[in-house]
This record gives structure tokens, C-alpha cells and sequence, in this order.
């Protein structure tokens, strides 16, 4: 054991003194992490999806007008609606399966489309790496909600019968003011003439599209609904400090996962090449003439890189942690990390084997890396490729890295929610660690 | 001086072949303790290989090679460190300075040495004495906290034995050692070995330059396509291969002509001669004067030229 440490010692401190590779591990992550940060930032960003989105929605209200509304929105081409109850939805949405989850209040359907109401209150929820298509879905919901009042037209019997209830209802509000009393029947009657209008000209075939609806929607000074956002990550306890619930969801708490894969694909890439490195300059002729096994060399390389990787996990975190992110279990932290580095051990271990020189292994890790990390979500969210990209993301251990980072940082994971993807990384590691070191102990004779 | 009697590394039909290519070809040699052994012989002749294979880092298609009894009194029982050099116990017995400059150039002299220590478990008091004797030794101690890096050829040469002792072998296996280097640190290389050699250090030397094999080495093993052609102390092989040596004079005006030995034309002299010093003593004391005189005297070159029919630099 004391061999592989001081290899493995001497291993970082060769790195170390390796400015580029430095630079890759440590510097180039950051940047990343501080790009992306900054681009999630805002608000906008193109959302030019290559396919639906998937949003839940949670009627509670379960009315004929809450399923009009639900029937509106799914006909909008850029929305995937997954019917289903509010806890497994926020749970699918915090697990990044869902986009977001829309609730629909159990007074839904009493004041969607209706001007002197209160606006229908809808919950939503998003996943908070998906910032840039929160705007968008609240403009789908608003018109949707517009088409609602559009509804309300389409039948004038049903609409009359709606205004005289309300009628009614004023008339018996004894607490409501003389003025108040008039000024909101005034209202009503002008729309009760309005709709008798609008009958008339449906009679008479006039054009339906275009400027009606248009004007419903958009003309008044009324809101159509009342969207307000559901935390579905993280609880907050109502001791929190002020400070505490304001670093919740911070930008960081969503780049900094991808900047840390980028420092462990450095890892592995500075230590791959190491391997080959050790046989051109002569110096694993050294090693294998001193009384070191082939175990001792390749466990040095090996205990050299997951150090690094843990180095780099941490020194992202406490960055991360200075700009405002706060994971959200230290122990769930460490459990991914552990896992990663085993992981990427395993990977470096096995990509070492495939070149003979320094330049051709860094080239093929390289490529692998860029592979692994384009279609992991590294580069591009996983939310913006396309299903079939998005399956074979499944491929990708980076895709499950960052999954259990931010399982630990933001997603809250529980300890066994923790345990299928960190299980999937620490089995990529062992397969990769027994076929990298019989492929290396071949290729070192 | 080589002690007699005892083999301290014994190579036995040692066979290695790289696909269709025979690189070594039915070696055979022993090596008593406290000799320098040269293996001369001219790039491509198998001489990396030979090394690879003593020290347990090539595996021979057929042969075996053995590291004796310890020269050390206190390990000459120690069964375990007898044997193949393929045994870790036993290579812990050989230091090697590869070729290729095997350091770590990121690192400063004192970490290599440190760093290979540690691998032979040396710790402690022991670790820091056997470090300043190699920086002594390589005469790098003024610039041990220096990268390898920024080392001369010549720095990095010397660096390269000093690494290969760290640990006290018995047996030293240099393979090339001065290529590359300016003639200071050859000079110093040289001066380095025959200390060791001093010591009592077993050597196995490689060389393709006749002069340092002249110079360092007790036998010298030619060696050429795999093959060991001939071995024997450097006189022996001139004997045996040399052939005559060469002297070429200018005579002076009005020196005496008769019956001179060889070719005489426009009054130069050559011939070739057994005793050249003895010929041209008693060609004096016949009235024959000498404006010029040049003796050409066989050398391991020439011992190559005649067992291979080339030169050892082609």
C-alpha cells in the first residue's frame, strides 16, 4: 500500500507541475461552470426545443372547465401533457423525467375565463435547469386560460346563465356597498349585451377567427390567471434565515454539477496520457525493473486520479458554495463524488490501453470524453436533444454523474434515490477497472 | 578487479525473436563479481534486448538467466535472492540505467531519487543518506531542487546511473551511457564508473564506441545480429582478431634503402608488423632515418572488422 501512495504521490505532483493539464482539470471547469452559470442566469435563451416538452398537470379541480382548459393546452405542438396526481409529478419534475408540473386549483373551473372574478390561481412548478422554458410555458398556460374566456362566448345560453348567478349573488351580498353594487351590475348587464351581440353576429356567419378572440383575450385590464411558482425541490423550513432561502436555487446550483464533470474528464484525460507517457520516457521500464507489481502501478495511477477527481468535486463545490450554491446534502455529496471517482478511475484505466503514444491516447480520450460529455448533458442540457439522443444519454456515465451530483446538490435525492445512479457508476467503474487493468497488464508484458 | 571463481550473472542460450526478426540468437555469457563486462557491438546488434532479458523485463523464447550468490557477506545464504531476475527478491539486486533517460522531468533530482528509493523501501535516515551519496555521486547536489527538466543531456546521463544505484545493487546494467553527452560528462561518467568498479560493483556495460569498452571494461563480448561473436579481455581480442599492426614512415634524404621491409615508394615506407616497436628500433640502427613515423596498432574496431567482415559503425 505505501508503493501505490507514493506513486500516486508522485503522480499529482508530476500533474501539478503540468501547467495545461492544470488548466484542464481545474481552470477550464470553472470557466464552464461560470458560462453556463451566467447563461442561466437570465431569463431567456432560445427554447427551440427538438421535441415536446413534458409537462405534468394535476387537476384538482376536475370540472368541465378545468378539462377544456387541459384540452387547449395539449393542442399546443411544443407541449407533451402527462395527466397525474402532485406528489409523483414533483418528484418526476425534481428528477429532471418532467419539465415542469402545472396544478390546477379546486376552484379552477368557477373563475377561468371570467372578468369580475378573481383570476383562477395555477401552480408551476420547473425544473430549475429548465429556466428558459419557464416563460415560455407561462405564455402557453396564459393562452390557454384566454381561450377559456373565449369559451365562456362560445356558449351564450350557458354564459347568460353564469352572469345571472352572479347577478344573483350580488343582489344577496348584503356587506357589498350601494355603488359597488351598481357599478358590478352595470358591468354584467353590459356583457349580457355584448353576448347578445356576439349571438347576433354568430347568427348571421360572421368570421369567428382573428379579431374577436383577440380582443377577448388581450383587451381589458384583467388578469386571465394568477401563475405562481411551486417549489418542487427543495422544503423550506419556516425558521430558515432570509439569507438561507434566497441561495436556494441559485444559477450555480445547476452549471457547477457540469463544471465538475468537465474537471473529472481532465482527470482522466491528464492520467490516461500519464500511463503512456511513463512507457516513452523510459521511466515504466524503471518501475518494472524496481520490485513493484503491475497492481502497484496501476493502483498508484489509479488512487493519483480519484484523489484528483475528489480534489476537483471539492474545490468546484466550495467555489460554487462562494457564489451562492448550496448543496443540499453534504453526505449525498460525497456518496456521488466517491462514485464518480470510481467511475472515471475505471474509464481512465481502460482508455489508457488504446494508444501507444502519449499523443495518440490523449487524442482518443479526448474524443471519447467529448462524446461522453455531448451526449451526457455536458455541453447541452439532456432537456434539449432529442428523444432519441435523450435515450442514448442513458449510455453516458457523465449523464449519470451529473445526475447523482445533482441528486445531492439541488435535486434532493433521499439516500435510495441516491442508489441507481450511483449504483450504475460504481458498476461502470469495476467492469472497467477489471477490463482496463488486464488490457494494461498485457500491453506492459 | 574481478574476483575469480564465483559467477555473479549467467546468461544460458538465451533466444528472443520480434516476429520474423532473431534479435538475440543462442547468448551465452557469465559474469564474475566485481567485473565490467562490455557488450560492444553496433546499433540493432541486441544488445537493449540481452539487457531487457537479464533483467527480467523481456521473457527469452528460450535460455535462462541467473543471478549468483550475493557478493554481500551477510546475504551469501539468502537462497531467495538467487535466481531469475523475473523474481522481484533477485532483481532488487540489479540496478539498471536504461537507454532512454528514465526520469520523471516534472520532478527535481532529489524527488527522482526519493521516489525510486522509496520503491526499493527505503525510508527514513536511510533514505536521506542514500540520496546524498547519489547526489554526491552524479555531482547534482548543488542543483538537487532543480527540475529534470532543465537538465543538460550530460546532467540528465549522470542522473539517469545515479537513479539506477539509489538502492546499493550488486549487479549495474548500463545500457549506453554517454550517448548523447558532451565530453565533460563523459568524463565524468567515466570517472563515476571506475569508482564503482572500485567498489566492487559487478557491470554489465553496452557501448557501440570502441574506446569507452577499451577504457572501462575487463572482457568485452562482441556482439553483432543477435549473435555473441567473441569474448575476451580487450589484449586477447586483439590478439586473437586484431591482425598485424600498420607503420608508415617518411625517410629522410640520404637515409638508408636496403632491404626494407614492405612497400617503399617516393621515399615512404609501409609495412605491417607483429612487434612494430621492436622493427622500427632495429630499422634505426640499420641507417634508416625517420622524418615521419606512424603506427597504426590494431584496436577493437579492427577485431570487429575481422569477425564481421564491416565496419562497427555502419
Amino acid at each position: 500500500m505505501q508503493r501505490i501512495l507514493d506513486m500516486a504521490i508522485k503522480d499529482l505532483r508530476v500533474l501539478s507541475r503540468d501547467l495545461l493539464g492544470a488548466f484542464f482539470i481545474v481552470g477550464f471547469p470553472i470557466l464552464m461552470g461560470l458560462f453556463f452559470g451566467s447563461m442561466m442566469g437570465g431569463i431567456g435563451g432560445d427554447s427551440d426545443s427538438t421535441s415536446k416538452m413534458q409537462l405534468a398537470v394535476v387537476d384538482l379541480d376536475n370540472s368541465e372547465m378545468s378539462a377544456k382548459f387541459i384540452s387547449a393546452l395539449g393542442e399546443n405542438q411544443n407541449l407533451e401533457l402527462i395527466p397525474g396526481e402532485l406528489e409523483p409529478s414533483k418528484e418526476k419534475v425534481r428528477k429532471g423525467s418532467l419539465v415542469g408540473v402545472l396544478v390546477l386549483a379546486e376552484d379552477f373551473g368557477d373563475s377561468v375565463g371570467l372578468f369580475w372574478d378573481e383570476p383562477p390561481e395555477i401552480q408551476l412548478g420547473m425544473d430549475p435547469s429548465r429556466g428558459a422554458e419557464s416563460a415560455m410555458i407561462q405564455g402557453f398556460v396564459m393562452q390557454s386560460v384566454g381561450a377559456m374566456a373565449s369559451e365562456r362566448f362560445a356558449d351564450p345560453n350557458e354564459f347568460r346563465n353564469v352572469i345571472t348567478d352572479a347577478k344573483t349573488e350580488i343582489k344577496n351580498d348584503q356587506d357589498m356597498s350601494f355603488l359597488n353594487r351598481q357599478l358590478q351590475s352595470a358591468f354584467l348587464n353590459s356583457v349580457e349585451g355584448m353576448i347578445d351581440s356576439v349571438e347576433k353576429m354568430q347568427t348571421a356567419d360572421a368570421d369567428p377567427d382573428g379579431e374577436t378572440d383577440d380582443a377577448v383575450i388581450s383587451g381589458g385590464n384583467f388578469e386571465f390567471a394568477k401563475i405562481t411558482s411551486l417549489d418542487i425541490t427543495r422544503n423550506t423550513e419556516s425558521s430558515d434565515t432570509p439569507s438561507k432561502k434566497v441561495n436556494l436555487r441559485s444559477k450555480w446550483d445547476i452549471s457547477f454539477p457540469q463544471a465538475m464533470l468537465w474537471g473529472v474528464l481532465g482527470c482522466i484525460a491528464g492520467f490516461s496520457a500519464s500511463i503512456a507517457r511513463e512507457k516513452t520516457q523510459g521511466t515504466m521500464m524503471r518501475l518494472q525493473v524496481a520490485p513493484v507489481s503491475k497492481f502497484d502501478v496501476v493502483a498508484g495511477k489509479g488512487l493519483a486520479c480519484f484523489i484528483a477527481v475528489i480534489f476537483v468535486v471539492a474545490l468546484m463545490t466550495a467555489l460554487g458554495m462562494a457564489l451562492g450554491m448550496r448543496p443540499g446534502s453534504y453526505l449525498n455529496l460525497g456518496i456521488a463524488t466517491v462514485s464518480v471517482g470510481f467511475c472515471f478511475v475505471g474509464l481512465m484505466i481502460l482508455l489508457s490501453t488504446v494508444g501507444k503514444t502519449e499523443q495518440s491516447v490523449n487524442s482518443v480520450v479526448w474524443m471519447c470524453n467529448m462524446v461522453m460529455a455531448m451526449i451526457g448533458g455536458c455541453m447541452i442540457p439532456v432537456a434539449f436533444m432529442s428523444g432519441f439522443i435523450r435515450q442514448l444519454s442513458f449510455l453516458s456515465p457523465v449523464r449519470w454523474a451529473i445526475v447523482a451530483i445533482e441528486g445531492a446538490i439541488w435535486r434532493d435525492f433521499s439516500l435510495a434515490e441516491m442508489v441507481f445512479p450511483c449504483s450504475i457508476l460504481l458498476g461502470v467503474g469495476a467492469v472497467s477497472i477489471v477490463l482496463g487493468s488486464v488490457l494494461l497488464s498485457r500491453k506492459l508484458g | 578487479m574481478a574476483n575469480t571463481g564465483e559467477v555473479m550473472v549467467e546468461a544460458k542460450g538465451l533466444v528472443k525473436n520480434f516476429g520474423p526478426l532473431r534479435a538475440v540468437d543462442d547468448f551465452s555469457i557469465s559474469i564474475k563479481p566485481g567485473e565490467t563486462l562490455g557488450l560492444l557491438g553496433p546499433n540493432g546488434a541486441g544488445k537493449s534486448t540481452t539487457i531487457g532479458m537479464m533483467v527480467g523485463l523481456i521473457r527469452p523464447d528460450s535460455g535462462s538467466v541467473n543471478i549468483g550468490s550475493s557478493s554481500k557477506p551477510g546475504d551469501r545464504t539468502a537462497n531467495e535472492t538467487i535466481g531469475q531476475p523475473s523474481q522481484p527478491a533477485v532483481r532488487k539486486r540489479i540496478g539498471v540505467a536504461p537507454q532512454a533517460l528514465s526520469l520523471y522531468e516534472e520532478l527535481s533530482a532529489k524527488e527522482n531519487l526519493e521516489f525510486f528509493a522509496k520503491l526499493y523501501n527505503l525510508r527514513g535516515a536511510k533514505l536521506s543518506e542514500r540520496v546524498n551519496w547519489a547526489l554526491d555521486f552524479s555531482g547534482l547536489q548543488d542543483r538537487k531542487r532543480d527540475l529534470v527538466g532543465k537538465f543538460s543531456g550530460g546532467m540528465k546521463r549522470r542522473m539517469n546511473i545515479a537513479v539506477a544505484l539509489i538502492h546499493e545493487p550488486e549487479v549495474l546494467l548500463l545500457d549506453e551511457p554517454t550517448v548523447g553527452v558532451d565530453p565533460q560528462s563523459r568524463n565524468h561518467i567515466f570517472e563515476s564508473i571506475e569508482q564503482l568498479q572500485s567498489a566492487g560493483l559487478t557491470i554489465l556495460y553496452t557501448t557501440h564506441y570502441m574506446e569507452e569498452a577499451q577504457r572501462l571494461c575487463d572482457r568485452v563480448a562482441i556482439m553483432d545480429q543477435g549473435k555473441l561473436l567473441a569474448v575476451d579481455t580487450v589484449d586477447g581480442l586483439l590478439s586473437a582478431y586484431g591482425g598485424k599492426s600498420i607503420v608508415t614512415a617518411e625517410l629522410k634524404a640520404g637515409s638508408s634503402t636496403d632491404n626494407l621491409p614492405g612497400t617503399f615508394a617516393e621515399n615512404k615506407i609501409r609495412f605491417e608488423s607483429d612487434k612494430p616497436l621492436d622493427d622500427v628500433a632495429q630499422l634505426s640502427g640499420r641507417g634508416v632515418n625517420f622524418q615521419t613515423l606512424h603506427i597504426a596498432q590494431a584496436d577493437l574496431e579492427s577485431v570487429f572488422l575481422s569477425l564481421t567482415g564491416r565496419s562497427l559503425r555502419d
